[in-house]
């Protein structure tokens, strides 16, 4: 009981301790201790609940489920880039058949697509994705390693930003319902959710880039480079957020618990906070775990307007230039981030609501 | 009560001073940047460009894009050096001091400067060639570029493994600084062959240390006015003066090279001061910037055209042809382009040797009617449906379909317009190409035989079906002449050959490049080529 009482704070100091430490742009030997404290932290919290919720063998039955998710898309997506036409090799000017054709042994393009298919196989099973048809001399691994941690750091502040934003604004939209507060707030989620990042940035980037000269309109380079790109990233969710948790906290706010703690006297903020919103957050969990796999992965528009060097230009470029083995690795990296979001959104369940048990815990 | 009050008070007391330092921080920082860019450098010796993406390759033998090549010419040399002064770029020595041709132009030899050293003080000598063009050759690099030096005796034998032994390809160290090159037969244009960075020079020896690595910032040695200092992978790149520059040192220190995609996004860094130049502007913006003092205009050695499949109906017939060409009015698709682009008939474009502006079929709506007539499919009457091939892109459509408005109101025909993206579209003009397909093309060098070579039978780039042997004959013959006013006859006719009768494809513009350079940047590289050297280029105080 006590290591469970200590445990949500631990971990909360130390992730929210990196993500300041990793805004400001600080690094060292530190910043990657507290990076690696977050991950292991975090999955002792999850393991411990795991178990204390005796889900193991649910668990391992998910991730073997996992896995085979993930054979299937790496089949379907090898296949599906076979069959598109044009090759990595196709340019405006076109090379003499010979050294296209030498070009193509190189890269064992020449064999039937059956044994590619069981070299990619195998090679995949070594922990061997390759080497890019496109970016000579570099292996995918290394596409992937420099560029995931930066749509990492973009996507986890965005998300932040979106829970932090989000969720109260919802209660607060349900608190006061059919006001003008609640109607405002309603008008404002639903623009956030029906205008898009390519109108948000260019917006931001006029008023604070070119207007009042705050924030530079694009690159990476530290803290202040962060804010707009965050902020465009974090909107749609935030907005999509509060409408859900509003939505959820209305139902909540008329069953009978809800009716007792008032009878009670309990304060509205207690009941709000402590009795209605615990129990709202269903759906906002649900929402989560796509959530997650999608804005960690890199978002195209908002890496692409403010020149962020992350995952997003790589999903559309590595099809464009058909760099089969890059395609590839991107595909399987957005598989395995959906898989276990949502398995983790599924363990989840039990920690917000302890009434939601699942098949395979006794 | 009061209690409690004073410790809430507390509480948000506590985190609004946090909230005051960090802004403070932040600010400090902010403040602090503007002085130096990243990587410690500072902005007042420090050319800031965009090359657009991740160079594919900075390997010379391997790289086939602009973007490479962008980097790789200011780090390296070739034996020979464009003239960027000069309007026609004619040659200047570099690695090579001086060259000369003997039997008809098909044996070279290159006189080497002395003493030239690598970044890593190592010497220069011709064997640093001849493994660079072994390497080349060799079928193992898998280089696309390969056939780039297939014009050399042997070369392209030992690409497909029928000689085994070097020694046999005709290039040879006389001593470590006289290079003598033998060519399956005479090419006047061979020596600009060595201004391209496939042929450049290499270290063996670094290469075989790193492998696949050796181009990285930190492996790589070279010898141009620049050296490559930071490689920060789908960011930026870093360039430092190499101050043993054989050449004289160049002005500026360091070279900043942001991978920016999006135009638009460059264009706002260079509108607030992080950007000093800017090559790509999207055609939607170029009317805001025209006027601006910073727009530099230069014309390209840039052709697009509407190739016609010569083997498939309607367009195997050349009066179907000759009626299509004489119905567009090129200055109509300029001037809805908007970019300063120069209608053209003829193939070779404007700023080119061998360019003559009476060459091909002119816009005339009655002869196209007469030859549509003739061709027997009066007022477009049961003309079989005509195809308009393109790729996907906001130019080209708003082009094809101008041009679908041309044809049905002079000539009365329905065509359709199929786009489709990029390498689906380049697959296609391999397989089945439709009646009429866009194509461009944009030099490798300011030669014409590199514009009229597309066209000859053994081409892969010609995908319009069109063979004529006496054009194949012109051609080949213009090569190896050394005499210009010769050579431009000869490339007249067979201008006339494919655009006049056999008319293969319809030339429309040649394209023109814009580019915004800061206010405080002297000598900025502008030439036909577009090669972006950097090495006479300052800053102003």
């Amino acid at each position: 009981m006590r290591l469970k009482a200590l445990l949500w704070p631990v971990v909360g100091i130390i992730f929210s301790s990196t993500l300041v430490l990793s805004f400001l742009n600080f690094g060292g030997p530190l910043v990657t201790f507290l990076n690696w404290a977050t991950i292991g932290s975090l999955l002792f919290a999850l393991g411990y609940f795991v178990i204390a919720q005796q889900m193991l063998v649910y668990v391992s039955k998910r991730l073997v489920e996992a896995a085979l998710t993930l054979f299937v898309i790496a089949t379907m997506t090898f296949l599906m880039l076979r069959f598109l036409p044009g090759g990595p090799f196709d340019s405006e000017k076109a090379l003499p058949p010979e050294v296209k054709a030498n070009i193509e042994a190189k890269y064992g393009l020449n064999d039937p697509v059956a044994i590619q298919y069981k070299n990619y196989m195998f090679n995949l099973l070594r922990g061997d994705l390759g080497e890019s048809y496109k970016y000579l001399g570099r292996s995918v691994s290394d596409i992937v390693g420099e560029a995931f941690p930066v749509s990492l750091k973009l996507g986890i502040y965005a998300l932040i930003i979106s829970f932090i934003v989000g969720i109260p604004l919802g209660v607060l939209a349900a608190a006061k319902h059919n006001t003008y507060v609640d109607n405002a707030l309603m008008v404002l989620a639903m623009s956030g959710v029906a205008v898009p990042s390519f109108l948000t940035a260019p917006i931001l980037i006029i008023i604070f880039s070119f207007w009042l000269n705050w924030l530079p309109p694009a690159l990476w380079d530290g803290p202040e480079y962060y804010i707009m790109p965050v902020i465009v990233l974090g909107v749609r969710p935030a907005a999509y957020i509060a409408r859900l948790t509003r939505a959820s906290v209305l139902e909540v706010i008329q069953a009978d618990f809800v009716r007792t703690a008032r009878a009670k006297g309990l304060p509205q903020t207690m009941i709000l906070f402590k009795h209605v919103l615990r129990n709202s957050l269903i759906p906002v969990l649900t929402y989560a775990g796509p959530l997650i796999a999608g804005i960690l992965s890199g978002t195209f528009v908002v890496e692409v307007i403010f020149a962020v060097p992350g995952m997003g230009r790589h999903f559309v470029l590595s099809v464009t230039n058909r760099d089969y083995p890059l395609v590839l690795a991107l595909t399987l990296l957005f598989g395995s981030l959906l898989v276990v979001a949502n398995l983790v959104v599924d363990i989840l369940y039990g920690v917000i609501d302890p009434r939601i048990r699942v098949k395979g815990s006794s | 009560m009061a209690f409690t009050g004073n410790l809430k008070n507390s509480f948000y007391r506590s985190w609004t001073q946090w909230l005051l330092v960090l802004t403070m921080g932040a600010l400090i920082a902010s403040c602090t940047k503007n002085k130096k860019e990243e990587y410690g450098l500072d902005i007042r010796e420090t050319l800031r460009i965009n090359i657009n993406t991740e160079p594919p390759s900075l390997d010379w033998n391997k790289a086939t894009d602009t973007t490479s090549s962008t980097v790789t010419v200011n780090i390296m040399d070739g034996l020979a050096q464009y003239d960027l002064n000069d309007p026609e770029l004619k040659l200047l020595p570099a690695l090579a001091e001086s060259w000369e041709p003997s039997e008809k132009a098909k044996v070279w030899t290159f006189k080497l400067r002395k003493g030239v050293k690598w970044t890593d003080g190592v010497e220069f000598t011709a064997q640093h060639v001849i493994d660079g063009w072994e390497r080349l050759l060799n079928s193992s690099t898998a280089s696309e570029y390969a056939y780039f030096l297939f014009s050399v005796k042997n070369a392209q034998n030992y690409f497909e493994k029928k000689v085994k032994d070097f020694g046999e390809v005709g290039v040879k160290a006389t001593d470590p600084y006289t290079l003598v090159v033998t060519l399956n037969q005479p090419a006047s244009f061979f020596p600009y062959l060595t201004t391209h960075h496939s042929t450049y020079p290499i270290r063996k020896d670094l290469i075989q240390k790193f492998g696949d690595q050796w181009p990285e910032a930190g492996n790589m040695v070279s010898l141009g006015a620049y050296k490559l200092k930071v490689w920060e992978h789908d960011k930026a790149i870093v360039l430092e003066r190499n101050d043993d520059y054989y050449g004289g040192k160049a002005k500026i220190k360091n070279i900043l090279a942001y991978m920016i995609v999006e135009g638009s996004t460059a264009l706002n860094l260079f509108e607030t001061g992080k950007l000093d130049s800017q090559h790509e502007i999207p055609s939607v913006e170029l009317s805001k910037y025209k006027e601006r003092k910073e727009i530099r205009e230069k014309p390209a050695l840039i052709l697009q055209y509407y190739g016609f499949n010569t083997k498939k109906a309607p367009t195997n017939n050349v009066l179907v042809r000759k009626a299509i060409a004489h119905a567009i009015d090129k200055s109509e698709i300029v001037s809805i382009l908007g970019g300063g682009q120069v209608p053209l008939t003829s193939w070779i474009p404007v700023g080119m040797m061998g360019y003559e502006p009476d060459i091909g079929l002119k816009f005339d709506v009655e002869k196209a009617k007469e030859y549509l007539a003739k061709a027997g499919y009066p007022d477009g009457k049961k003309l079989p449906r005509l195809v308009i091939g393109l790729n996907t892109n906001e130019d080209h459509k708003r082009v094809a379909e101008n041009i679908q408005g041309q044809l049905k109101r002079n000539l009365g025909i329905d065509v359709e317009i199929q786009n489709e993206e990029w390498k689906t579209y380049l697959n296609r003009l391999k397989v089945d190409p439709p009646n009429v397909f866009r194509m461009g093309w944009q030099a490798d060098y300011p030669d014409p035989d590199n514009f009229m070579n597309l066209m000859t039978s053994t081409s892969e780039n010609n995908r319009t079906g069109w063979k004529n042997s006496g054009f194949d004959k012109l051609v080949n013959d213009a090569v190896s002449l050394t005499d210009n006013s010769k050579r431009k006859e000869l490339y007249s006719k067979a201008q006339r050959l494919l655009l006049e009768e056999g008319v293969a494809a319809v030339p429309l513009y040649s394209s023109v490049r814009h580019k915004l350079v800061a206010d405080r940047v002297v000598n900025y590289p502008i030439n036909v080529m577009d090669l972006l050297v950097y090495k006479y280029t300052s800053l102003k105080e």
